[in-house]
């Protein structure tokens, strides 16, 4: 079943991000599903899933993108085991803590990648931090959080029917 | 809350820390290697990505197309396009005028006659943009079975888009000309001076490195030198809006506002041969090695 849904996300999510999404853009900022999806699962199933699925869906965004190949594929199996790990120490999880979680991680993860990616051009990388690291980490977040509670709702109306 | 037991074990989080922490250790211990296994990997998960990626480029388009044309009336939008069209031509019609006028006056036979050889191209739909907020790049639906190869050039009528970076099967990645890890060698049109043009992170575009004793002004075209890269001599870049002169810097850089609106690409010619087959007709001029050698 996991290799199904994890084929599936990268099948659909993607090419998704690369082709349709950008009519959701903001001053030329997207949501990076690739990312808010291996945050969730990190979040909801545990480090490993969050870390393998990570590395599936970085690869495949590598591959779409101008960057070096290896650069998703770590920035998202990081972000992956980090929300797995994050996930561990909340008691309990609700939307806030989502939306929260997802804004810091993203922050984490532009900020990696700046570091990854930056040649000494200080100026370049603090206008980078205003015009895509901040924009995309409420993106993220705001996507994320509505999955969430979309995923939740769903989840504990089918656990009320069931009781 | 109702999520909480799905969570994995202390087992499975040791696994993962591991298996990451490996992964970090084999990207730093073995850059070219791993590059290598990737990109060998990437061939057939490119081309699994390609089919979707199709789909959902061809229904995006449609839905586009369906949209703008009940919107503007779809007579007014065709005329339109068909005019835009035609501007691009006579742009880049007078853009080769004037480059040929230029080279004229240098005559220098082979030289010129490379010049003059026309480019071959191979055209290509944007079927997206780069799957990341990083990089200004579009994704092409021609790849490797195309012959399209990194460091190809690629342009509109209008001039230059930029350069292939990575290629799948079925598909490619440009790196546009607006973006800041892109560099072109450029020329002055008007007073030969050469540099290079780099993307800036306000997406426009910086000729950097002219000749402090360069006449450079804002309106002065500016073209491909030829020099390095897959773009022939010639081909529009953009236009000097500004110059940027420090004081006590060996170098001045100016502003360029480019030829292309590299956010409303649709169809674009990848340059697969800059020099079309001038170079096999050059060799053609020259004696073969057989009569060479038999001379003393």
């Amino acid at each position: 079943m996991k290799p199904v849904l994890y084929g599936a996300f990268l099948l659909t999510l993607v090419p998704m991000q690369a082709t349709v999404l950008h009519h959701l853009s903001l001053g030329g900022v997207r949501p990076d599903l690739v990312l808010v999806s291996v945050c969730l699962i990190g979040f909801l199933r545990g480090e490993l899933q969050g870390f393998l699925s990570g590395l599936l869906l970085g690869f495949a965004q590598d591959l779409l993108s101008a960057g070096d190949l290896w650069l998703n594929l770590v920035a998202k199996s990081g972000v992956g085991l980090l929300s797995g790990l994050v996930g561990h120490q909340v008691a309990h999880v609700t939307t806030g803590v989502v939306l929260a979680g997802l804004f810091i991680i993203s922050c984490c993860s532009g900020l990696l990648f700046l570091l990854l990616t930056q040649t000494g051009d200080w100026a370049g990388a603090a206008l980078a931090v205003r015009s895509v690291l901040l924009p995309q980490a409420v993106f993220d977040a705001l996507v994320g959080a509505g999955a969430y509670w979309a995923l939740e709702e769903r989840v504990r109306n089918r656990w009320a029917l069931a009781e | 809350m109702w999520m909480a037991i799905f969570r994995s074990t202390y087992g499975t989080r040791r696994l993962a820390i591991v298996l990451f922490a490996l992964l970090l250790s084999v990207l730093f211990l073995l850059p070219s290697q791993i590059q290598m296994l990737l990109h060998y990997v990437g061939g057939p998960v490119g081309q699994v990505l390609g089919m979707p990626l199709a789909v959902f480029s061809a229904v995006e388009r449609g839905l586009t197309e369906l949209w703008d044309g009940y919107i503007a009336l779809q007579h007014v939008r065709e005329e339109n396009k068909a005019l835009w069209k035609e501007i691009e031509e006579l742009k880049e019609q007078n853009s080769q005028l004037r480059e040929a006028a230029a080279a004229t006056q240098r005559l220098a036979a082979l030289l010129e006659f490379k010049q003059k050889a026309a480019p071959q191209t191979l055209a290509a739909q944007v079927i997206g943009r780069d799957a990341t907020n990083w990089y200004r790049a579009v994704l092409l639906n021609k790849g490797e079975a195309d012959g399209v190869r990194p460091e190809m050039g690629v342009i509109t009528p209008a001039g230059v888009v930029g350069r292939v970076v990575k290629t799948t099967n079925s598909s490619s990645v440009v790196l546009l000309i607006t973006d800041p890890n892109n560099a072109v060698p450029g020329l002055i049109q008007r007073t030969r001076d050469e540099g290079i043009v780099e993307g800036t992170a306000e997406g426009g575009a910086r000729l950097k490195y002219i000749p402090l004793l360069s006449t450079v002004r804002a309106g002065d075209r500016v073209v491909t030198s030829g020099l390095t890269g897959g773009f022939p001599r010639g081909l529009m870049i953009g236009v000097v809006t500004s110059i940027e002169k420090e004081e006590g810097a060996l170098f001045q850089s100016a502003e360029i506002l480019p030829e292309v609106d590299v956010s409303k690409l649709e169809e674009v010619l990848v340059i697969t041969a800059p020099y079309g087959d001038a170079d096999a007709n050059v060799e053609g001029l020259l004696p073969s090695r057989s009569i060479a050698k038999g001379t003393p």
